[in-house]
């Protein structure tokens, strides 16, 4: 047992990012938690998220794995009575880790490093069919990939620094 | 009629079926479509690192389609429809970010201007129509039971205006209906595929889509039929993944909505990339086959 | 007064602090100050609380030795003390309508709050404004006008039925028309009430049966209000009575017709659990109990042909009549009392829960009818449709309450009702059977509530704190579903038998059409509006208007029954002396000036201005004519009138120009628009 010490400053930051989102109503239903889909296999608990952050005790969560267990389905989103939107919340600790440096799961960085260089977050692959044909773009006959146009590294990379 | 189109980044580099498929059907329901001046992301992936670019990236695809003149702009890829929703719907509820936004988009000579948002599924349901879909149907798929999967980013959440009900999409069933087959429910119908936590989780992925497999299995169907490229990646490419994941064995066809109704209006597979799916849609095809000779030789053709 | 032309006149102005209210924000000093050098004004001071009893012996003492013959208040809203400053003015002799009301409260502090000097300024210029304006006002004089002593209940719930009663009992004559053809209402649907487990037909029937024999009181069953014309004291009303096919005066409630009926109607009354005919009695304690055909069932009336009769050839007392047409009565009465109660959230608009998709989740109401002896299974607490056995029971909260997606309020009912159905389970079913409630709050408020709540739980009620996300079913009708407990921390996996949805109290759908006939408005949550939340909870804005029961906000039935004993005292307090004052503004045509071009009278959104011819002098002449007992004071015909020759005392054309003019006399705000 410690006694942790809140954070408000840093909870007002989360409140920024929610865009109308209504986390300080949350009354602790339990029904995001309920139906969440991540709870059973990685122990997320939105209602959990919620009132550490209602609380201030925002500090312990961008560094934490369990911020990224989310699954997105925003069941969460759809059924909270009062709009709390657990899912904003945790999308806002997220972008609180990346700005912090904590730790960020390596597939995100790779995409947004990827989408730099050339605006997808992927090249093209070759796919095997179920006959074990090899096959890709080209084969298939489908249109050539346009990448962006040339200001739109530079347009991203200062969007990337708007906190 | 005409409408833009974007692709998105999964379906572009690797879930070609979907591309083809689309290619394939529109036409034949007197849609042309008219591709983007470039392939981009719409920024799903960076929603977790920052909010505002991801916004600014959905903003300018809406701005990228601005530049075809057209008024439609139809998002096949379901988080990318969200994306893209959610960017539109920052446009017009906060006048600081907006703002930035569009100052931004300057700097790179676009425009932002509203333009009418469609996934594949409200666009063929409510923009072309069933009754124009049951007309262009050649050959039905009488006696095809289908399970449907809609998945979650285009459903949910309703405040945002999404393109089906949340609670009880019934859009796909009737599409489906009108190709001739039925539809099956079943308690599972809302789960997730799982697809977010393929690269950071695998296990608890391919367990979400095992465990929606084991359920689909035991309905008597004869296919289940998605409409986003990463819920196909996860019930098809990844199924016999999830068999090892929740120790079951899966034989279920797995298929865009777009490639079932390629087969009703009497296209080639190869034309439509069925022979991209990993599940065993043979067997669909095989039955749709003979059901077309039983109903051959009743009616004496 | 006039004096050689001048208006002479000595204006007191007092500005309220209202404590904090007003002078947290507005520098009431600086007001005060202000006022001393408006022309006229012989005094002007400053006081916390102006309502107050040594407030208003302020302004008494300056009229009696001052000589102050016109008073400003600069304080809160009329609304709250505009009758208080006028009695007080008049105890002095003075006419009470020669006081003028300055909101500086709802129109200033409140609102600027965080503009103090701008406030401030603001201030002034309202009070400068109401200084031209009392300098204009005439006295007027009160009017008496008798009033029938006689009421209109509308709703014959346990809320109208004890108005009712306290009403016939005082000596009024009662008009209680109720729609469904039997009184009773909700109350007549529950099996048990909380926390005593009275039941509820034994408490209520005594009631009911009082009510049909009262000889003060009138039911009209089966019957709805049509409308409403006048004023408070002198209302007419009318009423449609809709046929029930059969004569209240032959009936004796036999059932003979019931039993020979062919055609079978979803009973409304068991929540559509089970069915009855199209010929039958209400429920099984249906006071009149007279029997009635639903024409929309019934073979002979819905398809207008002579078939079938079977009930007419069965009925002893030869009590039915196809023919029977509805009826309209025209009643006066002095007040009204809206009970009409409230509906049950219908549960399928929360989609997830499976309300209406699985046949094993239902309503709490449906519960009640479920648990009654009289009801659909005979009060075997089984499934509805297949009457199974249960072994696990489970209850959810909140459904349709405390959500922003459909209602924001707290049903306040809810909680109790569900405690009352779970014990009712456990003392009625022998087995061993498991029942939980799922909650997000557990609200057991009231006398006797908190140890209702201790029984439950000492009866192996087991209470999960958290509520289920999706209710899903099986194929043998049971039902399953995850909820995560904040107690124990887990997610607990459920499979129940029933389970029953805490369904909030919403709004009947008849209250956007009340709500115009009387004009009475209602709150943003859809409930009638009472006149102040926390003084005056038993009547609306509108005069002679009052409330009772669950119409004006979700309650259980002692807040009801109070609420209906407190609105028959305030009708009795309001119509006891035979007569009432009425303000004295309605509007007042000039004879003089009127052409009888009738613009007035065709703007009049109540029907209150007629042309008459009349004879004159010079021959006869088209003139308008206000019926004062329709006027409602709203005041749309005096700018409509070409000639002025209609206007309304206390807004009389040179009364509220002097007000535009004070006002653009000096900017309201420095360097403001």
């Amino acid at each position: 047992m410690s006694m942790a010490k809140p954070n408000l400053e840093a909870r007002g930051k989360v409140l920024t990012k929610l865009h109308g989102r209504e986390m300080v109503n949350c009354f602790q239903c339990m029904k995001c938690t309920s139906g969440c889909t991540a709870l059973k296999l990685l122990e997320l608990k939105p209602h959990e998220i919620i009132k550490l952050v209602n609380l201030g005790f925002v500090d312990e969560l961008p560094t934490s794995d369990i911020i990224w267990t989310c699954v997105t389905c925003l069941k969460c989103v759809e059924r909270c009575p009062q709009k709390a939107s657990p899912y904003h919340v945790i999308m806002a600790l997220r972008n609180l880790a990346v700005e912090k440096e904590a730790k960020v799961p390596e597939d995100y960085l790779k995409a947004v490093s990827h989408i730099l260089e050339t605006g997808l977050t992927d090249t093209p692959k070759k796919i095997v069919t179920r006959k074990l044909q090899t096959v890709d773009r080209d084969s298939l006959k489908l249109p050539k990939i346009k990448p962006p146009m040339e200001s739109f590294q530079s347009a991203l990379m200062k969007a990337m620094e708007e906190k | 009629m005409k409408t833009a189109v974007f692709w998105g980044c999964r379906i572009l580099t690797s879930q070609y079926a979907y591309e083809l498929s689309l290619r394939e059907v529109l036409p034949k329901l007197g849609v042309e479509l008219v591709d983007l001046s470039e392939s981009v992301c719409c920024g799903d992936p960076i929603k977790s690192v920052n909010d505002f670019a991801a916004n600014y990236l959905g903003a300018r695809v809406i701005a990228l389609a601005g530049l075809t003149g057209l008024e439609n702009l139809l998002v096949p890829c379901n988080r990318c429809h969200f994306t893209i929703s959610e960017s539109r719907n920052i446009m017009k509820s906060d006048p600081r970010i907006s703002g930035k936004i569009k100052d931004l988009l300057r700097e790179e000579g676009l425009q932002y201007s509203e333009i009418k948002i469609w996934h594949t599924i409200d666009f063929l349901h409510d923009c072309i129509g069933i009754e124009q879909i049951k007309k262009a149907v050649i050959k039905p798929l009488t006696g095809i039971k289908v399970a449907t999967h809609v998945g979650c980013q285009i459903i949910r959440y309703s405040d945002l205006g999404r393109v089906d009900n949340a609670e009880n999409p019934r859009k796909l069933d009737e599409l489906i209906c009108a190709l001739g087959a039925e539809t099956v429910d079943y308690e599972e119908k809302l789960d997730c595929c799982g697809y977010s936590l393929i690269l950071s989780h695998p296990d608890s992925a391919l367990s979400l889509t095992g465990s929606k497999l084991k359920a689909v299995q035991k309905l008597p169907v004869d296919s289940l039929v998605v409409s986003c490229p990463d819920c196909q990646t996860m019930f098809d490419s990844k199924q016999k993944d999830a068999e090892t994941t929740v120790g079951a064995k899966f034989s279920i066809p797995v298929m865009y909505y777009t490639q079932l109704l390629g087969l009703a209006l009497n296209v080639d597979e190869n034309r439509l990339g069925l022979n991209m799916n990993q599940s065993p849609v043979d067997q669909l095809s095989a039955k749709i086959a003979s059901h077309q000779n039983i109903s051959r030789r009743l009616s004496g053709t | 007064m006039v004096r050689d032309g001048f208006i002479v006149t000595k204006i007191g102005v007092y500005v309220c602090h209202c404590g904090l209210n007003i002078a947290g924000v507005v520098d009431v000093e600086k007001v005060a100050e202000y006022a001393k050098n408006l022309p006229d004004v012989a005094v002007s001071r400053h006081y916390t609380y102006m309502c107050s009893e040594p407030g208003q012996r302020m302004v008494q003492d300056d009229i009696k030795t001052l000589g102050i013959d016109r008073i400003v208040i600069a304080a809160c809203s009329p609304k709250m003390h505009e009758d208080t400053f006028r009695r007080a003015v008049s105890e002095t002799g003075l006419n009470p309508y020669l006081t003028e009301i300055v909101n500086l409260r709802e129109h200033v502090s409140w609102v600027h709050t965080h503009e103090p000097e701008k406030a401030t300024e603001k201030a002034e210029g309202l009070v400068r404004m109401g200084v031209a304006r009392v300098r204009l006002l005439e006295p007027l004089k009160n009017r008496r006008v008798k009033v029938e002593k006689s009421v209109l209940i509308v709703g014959g719930g346990i809320a109208g039925i004890q108005s009712s009663l306290d009403l016939a009992n005082a000596g009024f004559k009662v008009y209680l028309v109720e729609k469904s053809p039997s009184i009773g209402g909700r109350m007549s649907q529950l099996d048990k009430t909380f926390p005593t487990l009275d039941c509820s037909a034994c408490i209520l029937t005594p009631k009911m049966v009082d009510a049909a024999k009262h000889r003060n009181i009138m039911l009209l069953t089966n019957a709805e209000v049509m409308e409403v014309k006048g004023f408070v004291g002198n209302y007419e009303v009318s009423i449609f009575k809709k046929p029930r096919y059969v004569d209240a005066k032959k009936c004796v409630g036999c059932e003979l017709c019931t039993r020979v009926c062919p055609v079978k109607v979803p009973d409304e009354f068991n929540e559509n659990l089970s069915e009855k005919r199209a010929i039958s009695i209400h429920s099984a304690h249906a006071v009149p109990k007279i029997a009635m055909i639903n024409p929309n069932y019934c073979l002979r009336l819905k398809y207008n042909k002579g078939v079938c009769a079977k009930c007419q050839n069965a009925c002893e007392a030869m009590a039915i009549n196809f023919e029977q047409k509805p009826e309209v009565n025209q009643v006066k009465v002095g007040a009204i009392i809206l009970a009409v109660g409230s509906e049950v959230f219908n549960a399928s608009k929360m989609a997830e829960l499976g309300y209406g998709r699985f046949k094993n989740v239902i309503s709490n109401i449906e519960f009640e009818r479920i648990s009654d002896a009289s009801g659909p299974t005979g009060g075997k607490i089984v499934t509805p449709k297949d009457h199974k056995m249960l072994k696990t029971i489970v209850f959810v909260q909140c459904v349709g309450s405390r959500d922003k997606r459909f209602h924001e309020y707290c049903c306040r009912v809810g909680c109790m009702v569900t405690l009352k159905q779970a014990i009712l389970a456990r003392e009625k079913i022998e087995e061993n059977v498991r029942i939980y409630v799922c909650y997000i709050d557990l609200r057991a408020f009231g006398k006797g509530y908190e140890e209702f709540y201790r029984r439950a739980r000492d009866m192996d009620i087991d209470f999960i704190a958290g509520i289920p996300s999706e209710i899903h079913g099986s194929p043998d009708g049971s039902l399953y579903f995850d909820v995560y407990d904040k107690g124990t921390n887990k997610l607990l996996q459920i499979t129940a038998d029933l389970v029953v949805l805490g369904t909030g109290l919403v709004p009947n759908r008849d209250m956007g059409h009340l709500s115009a006939l009387v004009h009475a408005s209602r709150s943003a949550d859809g409930f009638f509006l009472e006149a102040h939340p926390k003084l005056k909870p038993l009547e609306s804005a509108m005069s002679g208007v009052f409330l009772a029961g669950a119409c004006q906000g979700p309650k259980d039935i002692p807040d009801t029954v109070a609420q209906a004993s407190g609105a028959a005292a305030k009708v009795i307090d309001l119509l006891s002396n035979g007569e009432i004052e009425l303000e004295p503004l309605k509007a007042v045509v000039n004879k003089e000036l009127c052409s009888g071009c009738n613009i007035c009278g065709s703007i009049c959104p109540f029907a209150a201005i007629e042309i008459h011819l009349e004879k004159a002098e010079e021959g006869a002449k088209y003139r308008a004519e206000v019926i004062e007992a329709m006027c409602q004071g709203c005041g749309l015909c005096c700018p409509a009138c070409p000639s002025g020759a209609i206007k309304m005392p206390q807004f009389t054309t040179s009364q509220v120009l002097s007000q535009v003019e004070a006002a653009l006399a000096e900017p309201l705000v420095k360097g403001g628009k």
